[in-house]
């Protein structure tokens, strides 16, 4: 159960539950357990129907009528410049946040 | 002339995460492109049983909330100090509390409030309790480090090992 279509496929997965929804909704809408439910039935359906790899099946669920969300995620054109200069110093502090605890980890 | 009035508009696609991702970081001044996992094939195996009879395993991303690690939400910027760097595994018979603020999910459209979003173990006993498929004993955390190279040869067959272990015959995956 997924809600990133073009990484999983990408990959390649056997079976694949697609939600057309923002990241971090992949079993269902917030607060809305009659999604959830049909969500995780519907990869059930999928799960047990599948006739070979690389079945997709995408829920007919929407996040908004309009769509307009997929407009947004780190879109370069919908942000001004002071924000991406923002964003640079936010990432450039993340990695280094990152880059020493891989190291504790001994993973790095 | 063909009338297209009815279509939708053309934005409205999935989202080429892959696109936007590469343009975003180019943006930013980084010009040494992230590398996904890509494969020409991809396994398959039929059920061996029906799924009412198969033993279900649930393996999340999600992170097990740490009180020292940081704001990890719900709405918490993104905070790499949250992320883990081992798999662990849960009781499925209780609850737990995940979060996913160690991830890059939407924080525009999506607040993190509801973790039944990214983490349906409760509804997977529900599911279980009414005869849908076996819940295994234990869900699994697979560790999302920023290193494809441990995930392939150390958090992958640990999480494989252990399903084994458990006599799983399927797997639930939920990325974030």
């Amino acid at each position: 159960m997924g809600a990133a279509k073009d990484i999983v496929e990408y990959s390649g997965v056997p079976r694949f539950l697609f939600s057309d929804f923002p990241l971090g909704n992949s079993c269902g809408k917030p607060h809305e357990p009659d999604t959830q439910r049909f969500t995780l039935d519907l990869a059930l359906k999928v799960f047990e129907s599948a006739i070979g790899p690389r079945t997709t099946v995408q829920s007919p669920l929407r996040w908004t009528e309009d769509g307009d969300w997929k407009n947004d995620y780190n879109n370069i054109a919908r942000m001004p410049p002071e924000e991406v200069a923002k964003r640079r110093a936010e990432f450039d502090k993340v990695k280094q946040v990152a880059l020493s605890q891989r190291k504790q980890a001994g993973v790095a | 002339m063909t009338d297209t009035m009815n279509f939708a508009p053309d934005f409205d696609v999935p989202l080429e995460y892959m696109r936007r991702t590469r343009e975003y970081y180019l943006a930013l001044g980084y010009d040494n492109p992230y590398r996904w996992a890509h494969y020409v094939d991809a396994p398959f195996q039929p059920l061996k049983k029906p799924l009412k009879d198969s033993t279900l395993a649930l393996i999340t991303t999600a992170a097990p909330y740490q009180p020292d690690k940081g704001d990890q939400g719900p709405g918490a910027l993104y905070n790499a100090g949250a992320k883990f760097y081992a798999v662990f595994s849960g009781d499925t018979a209780v609850d737990h509390d995940t979060r996913i603020s160690h991830i890059g999910y939407d924080r525009k459209h999506t607040t993190a409030k509801d973790s039944n979003t990214w983490f349906p173990l409760p509804l997977m006993r529900e599911f279980a309790a009414e005869g849908r498929f076996n819940l295994a004993p234990r869900f699994h955390g697979a560790p999302t480090n920023r290193s494809q190279r441990v995930t392939l040869e150390t958090d992958a067959p640990e999480i494989l090992a252990r399903c084994r272990q458990d006599q799983v015959d399927a797997a639930l995956l939920v990325p974030t």
